[in-house]
This record gives C-alpha cells, sequence and structure tokens, in this order.
C-alpha cells in the first residue's frame, strides 16, 4: 500500500491544478483552448478518484473515475472540438454583466465565503478533516465558478463549458463529503452527453445536416473565407 | 558584522553582475530559436556592456542634475536589493537586510527614479514611457505586495535569508502552496522586468514601447548602468523564484566546493528558467493595455488564495 502522507500531498497538488484551470476558464478569451484546458480538468478529476481509491479502497471511486475519463476527458471534448471546427470563432470576447477580472475577484470572495460557512457545518472528524474541507469547499467554489462562466458568457459553446465545468465541480463535492450513489454519477454523465449533443445541434442547426447549414450560413455572410462556398 | 558576511556581500554582488547578462541573451536567443532565426551569440550582452562603457556620454542642454544621477541610483538600488536575495549562499541575517518589505521599496526607488529620467530629457518619448510605467506599477503593486505577503504567511517571517533557509534545510521543493506562489511569482518578473504581454523589450515603436521610452535619452557608461541594472534586477527576482521553489544546491554553510557547486546549479536552473521565459514570451501577443489588469488579477487571486489556505487550515 502507498504512504497516505504521499498521497494526500499528491491530492494537494491535484487540488492546486484544479484551482489553475478554474481561473483559466474564467478569465481566458482564447476559445480554442478552453476545450483543452476543461479536458485537462477531467484528467485532473480523474487523477483525485484515483489517489482517493488508493486511501480508501472503495471500487466506487475506480467506477467514477473510468466513467469520467471515457466520458469528459475524451467524448465530450470531442464533441466540442468538432462543433468548434464547424463553426470556426475563434475567440469569446463579448461579456454580460462581469468581465473576467471582475469574476476572478468575485469568485476568490465566494471562496472565502464557502470556506467559513462549511467548516462551521461539516463536522471536524480527526483524520485528513482538512483535506476533505478543503475538497468540499473547492468543490462548491468549482460550482460557483462555472455559473459564473455560464451567466457571464455570450456564445452558446462557453456558456456549455461553464455548465460541464460546474458539473465537474459537484463531482469533486460528492468524492469528498457525500456517498452519491454511483448510478446518479452515471445519469448525470448521461445527461452531459446529451446536452452537448443538443448543443452541437443548437449552433451548427437545428434542421439540417452540417454541410446544409454550411450553405446557410453563407447565404447570411456569416461566414466569409471557405473554399466550399456555393 | 562576521566575516561570512563581508564575505557574502561580495560573493553575492560578483556572481549577480557576472551571471545577469548571460540569462538576457539567453531569452534573446530561446525567442530568436523560436522565430527560426540564429540569434545573437549568448555573450553579446556582455559585448554590449563593454561596447557601451567605452562610449562618451551626452546629455542633452534641457536635462538636469537628475539626469546625471539617475543611472548611479538605480543601479545602486538594484544592486542593494540584490543584496536581499542570496543567490548561491545563505549567511545569518544581520540588521534589516533580507527584510522584504525593504526589498520591495528598493525596486521601487529605482523605479521611481527612471521614470523621473524618462521626463527629465523632455522628449515626448521618456514622457509617454514614464506615464505608462507608473500607471502599470500603481496597478501591479498591490499584487506585488500581496504576493510577497502570501509569502510571508507561508514561510512565517518576513526575511528573505529566513525563507531560503528554511527551504534550503528541507530540501523537498514543491508543496502544493508553493506551486501557486511559483505562478504568482512568475507574473511577477515578467511585468517588473517588462516582458511580452506587459511591454515589448525590443521595439522602439512609439506606441508599445515603456521601459525602452524611458531611458531613451541615456547614452554611454550610462546606458549601459541602466541596461545592467534592468539585467540584474530581473536575475534577482528570477533567484528569488529558483530558490523558493527548487532550492536543492543552495548552501548555508561557507566553503569554497560548496559555493562552486551552488554556482553551477544556480546557472543551470536559471537557464532553464530564462528558456522558459523566452518560450512563454514567443507564444503570447503583446496585451493591449486596459487589458493588463487581468493578468495581475491572476496572480492576486492566487496569492489571495494561498493567504486564505494558511490563514484557515
Amino acid at each position: 500500500m502507498i504512504d497516505t502522507a504521499i498521497v494526500v500531498g499528491i491530492i494537494r497538488i491535484l487540488f492546486v491544478c484544479i484551482i489553475i484551470t478554474a481561473a483559466y476558464i474564467i478569465s481566458t478569451r482564447n476559445l480554442l483552448s478552453v476545450v483543452s484546458v476543461y479536458a485537462l480538468q477531467s484528467l485532473t478529476l480523474v487523477c483525485i478518484a484515483l489517489a482517493l481509491f488508493s486511501l480508501e479502497g472503495s471500487i466506487i471511486l475506480l467506477a467514477i473515475a473510468v466513467v469520467t475519463f471515457v466520458s469528459k476527458v475524451i467524448i465530450i471534448p470531442y464533441f466540442i472540438a468538432t462543433i468548434q471546427e464547424k463553426i470556426r470563432i475563434k475567440r469569446d470576447i463579448e461579456f454580460h454583466y462581469l468581465n473576467p477580472t471582475t469574476s476572478l475577484l468575485i469568485s476568490m470572495a465566494l471562496m472565502l465565503v464557502i470556506y467559513m460557512a462549511l467548516s462551521r457545518i461539516v463536522p471536524e472528524t480527526p483524520t485528513r478533516d482538512s483535506l476533505f474541507l478543503f475538497g468540499a469547499v473547492l468543490g462548491i467554489s468549482l460550482m460557483m465558478m462555472g455559473m459564473m462562466v455560464t451567466f457571464s458568457r455570450k456564445r452558446a459553446i462557453t456558456k456549455v463549458l461553464g455548465f460541464l465545468s460546474m458539473e465537474n465541480g459537484v463531482l469533486l463535492f460528492g468524492m469528498f463529503v457525500t456517498e452519491l450513489p454511483f448510478i446518479i454519477e452515471f445519469l448525470i454523465i448521461i445527461d452531459l452527453i446529451i446536452l452537448v449533443i443538443l448543443t452541437t445541434i443548437l449552433s451548427v442547426g437545428i434542421d439540417s445536416t452540417l454541410e446544409d447549414y454550411h450553405k446557410r450560413l453563407h447565404r447570411f455572410h456569416l461566414l466569409e473565407d471557405s473554399e466550399e462556398a456555393p | 558584522m562576521n566575516l561570512d558576511f563581508v564575505l557574502y556581500l561580495v560573493i553575492n554582488t560578483l556572481v549577480v553582475i557576472a551571471i545577469s547578462p548571460l540569462f538576457v541573451s539567453l531569452i534573446k536567443k530561446v525567442k530568436a530559436r523560436a522565430q527560426g532565426r540564429r540569434g545573437p551569440s549568448i555573450f553579446q550582452t556582455y559585448f554590449t556592456l563593454i561596447k557601451l562603457l567605452k562610449k562618451e556620454v551626452i546629455y542633452s542642454p534641457n536635462s538636469s542634475r537628475i539626469m546625471r544621477v539617475t543611472p548611479l541610483v538605480t543601479m545602486a538600488a538594484i544592486l542593494v536589493a540584490a543584496l536581499f536575495v542570496p543567490l548561491v549562499f545563505v549567511p545569518e541575517p544581520v540588521g534589516g537586510i533580507g527584510n522584504i518589505i525593504l526589498f520591495l521599496y528598493l525596486l521601487a526607488l529605482a523605479r521611481f527614479f527612471m521614470a523621473l529620467a524618462g521626463l527629465d530629457a523632455g522628449s515626448s518619448f521618456g514622457g509617454m514611457g514614464s506615464s505608462r510605467e507608473m500607471s502599470i506599477s500603481s496597478i501591479i503593486e498591490p499584487t506585488t505586495i500581496i504576493v510577497f505577503a502570501a509569502l510571508a504567511f507561508v514561510f512565517k517571517t518576513l526575511n528573505i535569508f529566513d525563507m531560503f533557509t528554511i527551504t534550503a534545510t528541507a530540501g523537498q521543493p514543491a508543496t502544493s502552496t508553493l506551486i501557486l506562489i511559483a505562478i504568482s511569482l512568475f507574473i511577477i518578473i515578467i511585468v517588473e522586468t517588462s516582458r511580452i504581454p506587459v511591454d515589448n523589450p525590443e521595439t522602439h515603436l512609439e506606441l508599445t514601447m515603456i521601459h525602452e521610452g524611458m531611458i531613451l535619452e541615456q547614452s554611454g557608461r550610462n546606458l549601459a548602468l541602466m541596461e545592467l541594472s534592468s539585467a540584474v534586477k530581473m536575475t534577482v527576482l528570477m533567484a528569488l523564484l529558483i530558490n523558493l521553489i527548487v532550492p536543492f544546491g543552495l548552501t548555508t554553510t561557507l566553503t569554497l566546493a560548496g559555493i562552486l557547486i551552488a554556482m553551477v546549479f544556480f546557472v543551470v536552473k536559471g537557464s532553464i528558467l530564462a528558456g522558459i521565459i523566452g518560450l512563454f514570451e514567443s507564444s503570447m501577443a503583446k496585451k493591449r493595455f486596459f487589458q493588463l489588469p487581468s493578468l495581475f488579477a491572476m496572480a492576486f487571486f492566487f496569492s489571495t488564495l494561498i493567504i486564505i489556505i494558511a490563514v484557515f487550515s
């Protein structure tokens, strides 16, 4: 068995990775890198689940790791990358209500509030309590930061990414505080995949194939430099 | 003040002056390679400095005494600040040397005189550079203070020497909070030394230049002093990052072999960091002036997070 102190150290470093990716998603204007950063964030979650598995040995954590890896690291980023290639939007520079800097500052304040609130609610257990409390705080903060991304961006794709990173927060919270039944976790992921497919349809064209919609974009002069012009 | 400390003063100053031009040229070399050019030799900055030292100094007829003292004041302030950050050997701190707040104010003093000299000659470029530098520094200074406050919270001390002693004796690098500190310090390095998302150190285009604009009127050995002082400043900030995050090789006892080994280690680690800075610069475009706060907000966010973690857990 691996030493507990080392695993706890690794989990702390992974927490830091999650904070960094969340801050990146909330503040970047470059659409192409957001998807890969989201995949990275999900991969970090997989690593955390594996580290927790080596600590506790519960088989559900392993299942969560596998399902998360397949769906959120491979399938969903692949879908969104495909959408991006089709619609050719590279930058997201329009914001509602909050610009990235303000959202960063607000999320900082939120994190502090969540920490103070949770430290009263979560019962003090003698072992590993600070780690689990920190995981819970991070989970809820990630949810809040995802929510801020969702309502402060104007593009549909970034909104969806905000929602997805919100779900990552739920997963993180579930891993550290409550015992989410595996079947619910699985259903959430199926929901997410359906959501992403719906987004594909919404942002590329509701009632047509992709090639058809391309022509329509041309008619409305939404897409200019393309060789397959009619 | 004992003998060890006097030796430290001499060694540290000599090392920092000898190494810093190398890092500047290394960054230029990496950037040139990234753009597909061969780039200047890695000793080019030394040659440039020697050439400038031989040249005559010319002052504008409009300039006052400030123009004459600025290179000396800047160099002196930066060199004293360099004493606060041990590069290869950490002695016992003596007096106020190593205090983090004094360190920040020495950097601010150098910057203040540089901005004054930019205004002094009366050229429009200098005034523009000074104005921009001061606007940027008024935004970055709170962030810098928060980053250093986070350092003080993590290490429970205000003295850089004590921090280095802690990291050098603990030997193990990179706990989780240190990663966040590293990112914040990296952003500070980029901003303080006028590198690409903030300012372009190579251009003399009036729209973009900040640091170059201020030293446009300097010539001869004064220009050499200004160039050297900005190189030393960069090396000192890099040393702060290196010795906090990857401290192995840093020695706390004064032996000849230990110092030589530490020096080799420092040059290697510094070259790697210079390479990273060069690659970072090559991968970014210069940001618009009013978008800069988002860069600072990142450093601010991470270091406030460190303080929250340090205070509550």
